[in-house]
């Protein structure tokens, strides 16, 4: 029997609802694991990709901060196909918004300002991670398959990942595409 | 016109010369996707979303504003122009920040959602090539109290500015800047909300993203969960054909109809301020009991109604303007044929004489050469014709003012003249080829009799205020003073502009919502609001125009002329079988 196909997978600044249609796969799951290992996932609880490597890896969420970009490398270096699953992901999504504001207003927004907030105030700490301006993880390192949607549909998730199990590369199109 | 014939994608296509490339596709039933292009503005081939390929050109060639020419042959989805579609698209999304997931205009189901993002996915796009730059940020100018400027979201097409400039004729935006940094702006570069913007959103309409959204209906909900109903504007006498877009029997935004007369073009009082409740809403009858009004039955309030109009020596009956035909019809009946009474007028409403001439249509107002506009001042009454004038001004007519008070359209009249010098304009007319008069109500009878002596070739429309005046007036309801024991006023969903109720011993006021009216009522019956009415109103140019709901009413508000048919039978009198409907409680 052939080595199965190793898959890992993880989520940056994100919401898990990728997660969440990855795992509307169903029953389908069954015929991914036939011919590939789910690793290191979130679904799994396991963290890290091996450091001998992963066929694929599957990133949701944007890159935000030094972590997440710290993150999204090892991925990239640990995976020979990286895929970047969902609009945070693909475009940097939701988690943009920020962008828009100066970080010290939202801090203040989201740690002090919020209505069911009482006495909050804003975790400042050298262990911490550096924000960042949210941003696509292409915008820091290269992405091989790219599945748009917000979330991306669980036929659209399972489409790549079959097509990937067969040994092509997937190309998405029309209801794939289309998520709305 | 001579016939061209030209081969599209294999096909062999007859065209008529000077039509364009993608008119000649259209008319053959072959789409090409367009982004700046809009039907109602003039192609200006700015954004190349519509290249083809045209054999024996050195470059590819935008459909839009290419012609077409005997022999030409021409591909409209080959390698290379997909390719450069693509890449059309990929400069488009790098240039600003159009993050789709939290766009109102997100989603592809619908017309009036983003365009840009329909043509990613019709070409694939499932990333960006080019990444926007996320340190930089553009300008939201939310300065304008009906829509917001989100120049993140613009993509340069210029809709809004050709919209502003051909269809409203108003010159508000315009461009500044060159390359990256061109930026829409309104007159000098002001916030939308302090420039000389009219307010009547053609902008928003046109626009194909999210850069310009309306403040109420936005993120209201998707665009394929809205529902559209083609109806009349019933804010004023010019009839603007709308759509109403509704969800939830909510109406939450106007869109105009670019297939009526108005082409597309509606005031702010038709797009946005139609949108707002006016008042609170009436929806129970209401008795005044004590001093205070006292909610009841429809029973119980039209049985005091009868019993009031059967011992009183005179019923007086108004009727507001903001009602269908079909109600004044039968408050006419109900008045004249029931009641016996003479006591019955329009109130809210002034309307000229209406046998001036013959009637000129809203699509020839734009087109005509010379345009005179003798009383009244219609950028602020009937603000579609004033906008209908002055883009007739921008093709060159000219506009003659007959008015002893400046009006807001002096500054484009070529000529301004008091009434007692109207005599002068007679041999203007007599030059033009297709003079359009537009004449107030309330002018001293010489100045009509002068009208009427113009040539056939003038045509004319009456500057009525009032939605359905005209209809009334045809059915001999006009506005003037009523005295009765007892008062009936209909007055739909329209409200006090100051006007005062006549005094009588008892009034009855039918309301959509509450006023000062209503509170000197004796009894108040609920009345349905324009989204909620059915049947015709009469326009300006003496035209029957439907009104087909697009809201439900509350429970228990009935049609505004079902009181009267129930009323009838209170009276004891045979009820007219048009008005044989019962009212639902």
């Amino acid at each position: 029997m052939a080595a199965k196909i190793k898959i890992a997978s993880d989520w940056l600044a994100g919401c898990a609802g990728c997660h969440m249609s990855f795992l509307d796969i169903d029953e389908r799951i069954v015929n991914l694991i036939e011919k590939a290992d789910l690793t290191a996932t979130p679904i799994t609880d396991l963290k890290h990709p091996s450091p001998e490597g992963v066929d694929v890896g599957i990133l949701e969420g944007a890159v935000n901060n030094s972590t997440t970009e710290h993150v999204a490398r090892q991925m990239r270096e640990r995976s020979r196909i990286l895929i970047a699953l969902g609009d945070c992901a693909v475009f940097g999504g939701i988690v943009t918004m920020r962008n828009f504001v100066h970080t010290d207003d939202a801090l203040r927004r989201a740690y002090i300002e919020t209505e069911s907030t009482v006495n909050g105030r804003i975790p400042r700490h050298e262990d911490l991670a550096v924000m960042q301006n949210a941003r696509a993880i292409d915008q820091v390192v290269p992405v091989d398959i790219y599945i748009p949607g917000c979330p991306p549909s669980a036929d659209a998730i399972y489409y790549v990942l079959s097509e990937l199990l067969a040994g092509r590369m997937p190309v998405l199109q029309g209801k794939f595409l289309d998520w709305h | 016109m001579a016939v061209v014939n030209v081969i599209i994608n294999g096909q062999k296509v007859q065209a008529q010369s000077g039509q364009t490339v993608l008119q000649a596709a259209k008319a053959a039933g072959i789409d090409i996707p367009t982004l700046c292009h809009h039907p109602a503005l003039k192609p200006e081939s700015i954004c190349r979303m519509c290249v083809v390929e045209v054999e024996r050109q050195r470059v590819l060639q935008p459909a839009c504003t290419f012609p077409v020419a005997e022999g030409m042959v021409i591909h409209t989805e080959s390698e290379k122009v997909v390719a450069a579609r693509k890449m059309v698209l990929h400069l488009l999304f790098s240039q600003r920040l159009h993050y789709c997931m939290y766009c109102t205009e997100s989603g592809s189901a619908d017309d009036a959602e983003c365009e840009l993002q329909r043509l990613a996915y019709r070409y694939g796009l499932d990333s960006w090539k080019l990444a926007p730059n996320t340190l930089k940020r553009w300008p939201v100018d939310a300065s304008h109290a009906y829509f917001i400027m989100d120049h993140n979201r613009c993509i340069m097409c210029r809709r809004c500015v050709r919209a502003c400039n051909e269809i409203v004729a108003n010159h508000t935006l315009s461009i500044s800047g060159r390359g990256a940094r061109t930026m829409i702006i309104a007159d000098d570069d002001v916030p939308f909300g302090e420039s000389s913007c009219v307010s009547c959103g053609t902008c928003l309409q046109v626009c194909p993203t999210g850069a310009l959204i309306d403040r109420r209906s936005a993120y209201m909900g998707h665009g394929a969960a809205m529902e559209r109903t083609k109806t009349t504007c019933m804010a004023c006498a010019v009839g603007c054909g709308i759509k109403a877009v509704t969800r939830s029997n909510i109406l939450h935004r106007v869109e105009g109809d670019w297939d009526a007369a108005n082409g597309g073009l509606l005031c702010v009082d038709g797009r946005f301020e139609a949108v707002e409740a006016r008042s609170q809403r009436v929806t129970l009858p209401l008795l005044r009991q004590n001093g205070s009004l006292v909610e009841t039955t429809w029973d119980e309030a039209l049985a005091v109604v009868a019993n009031r109009m059967r011992a009183a020596k005179t019923v007086a009956g108004l009727v507001s303007p903001r009602t269908t035909t079909e109600s004044l019809t039968s408050f006419k009946r109900f008045f004249s044929d029931v009641l016996k009474s003479k006591q019955l007028a329009l109130f809210g409403a002034a309307v000229p004489p209406l046998d001036i001439g013959a009637f000129a249509s809203l699509k020839e107002l734009p087109l005509s050469d010379c345009v005179v506009i003798v009383g009244g001042n219609p950028l602020y009454e009937q603000k579609v014709l004033a906008y209908l004038t002055r883009r007739a001004v921008d093709h060159g007519a000219s506009l003659i003012i007959v008015n002893n008070s400046p009006t807001d359209l002096d500054r484009q009249a070529r000529l301004t003249l008091r009434f007692d010098e109207l005599v002068q304009v007679q041999s203007v007319v007599e030059a033009a080829e297709r003079p359009v008069v537009l004449y107030a109500p309330g002018l001293s009878a010489d100045v009509y009799t002068m009208l009427r002596a113009w040539p056939s070739k003038v045509h004319f429309m009456p500057l009525v205020k009032g939605t359905n005046a005209v209809a009334a007036a045809r059915l001999n309801l006009l506005s003037k003073p009523v005295h009765g024991e007892v008062l009936y006023v209909l007055a739909a969903d329209d409200l006090p502009q100051g006007q005062e109720l006549p005094k009588a011993s008892f009034t009855i006021v039918q309301a959509a919502y509450h006023s000062q009216w209503t509170e000197q009522a004796d009894v108040v019956l609920p009345a349905q609001v324009w989204t909620e009415k059915n049947g015709h109103i009469v326009n300006v140019e003496d035209r029957e125009l439907p009104v087909v709901a697009c809201t439900q009413p509350p429970a228990g508000v009935p049609a505004d002329d079902v009181a009267f048919g129930i009323l009838t039978i209170e009276m004891g009198k045979p009820q007219p079988a048009e008005a044989s409907m019962t009212v639902t409680r």
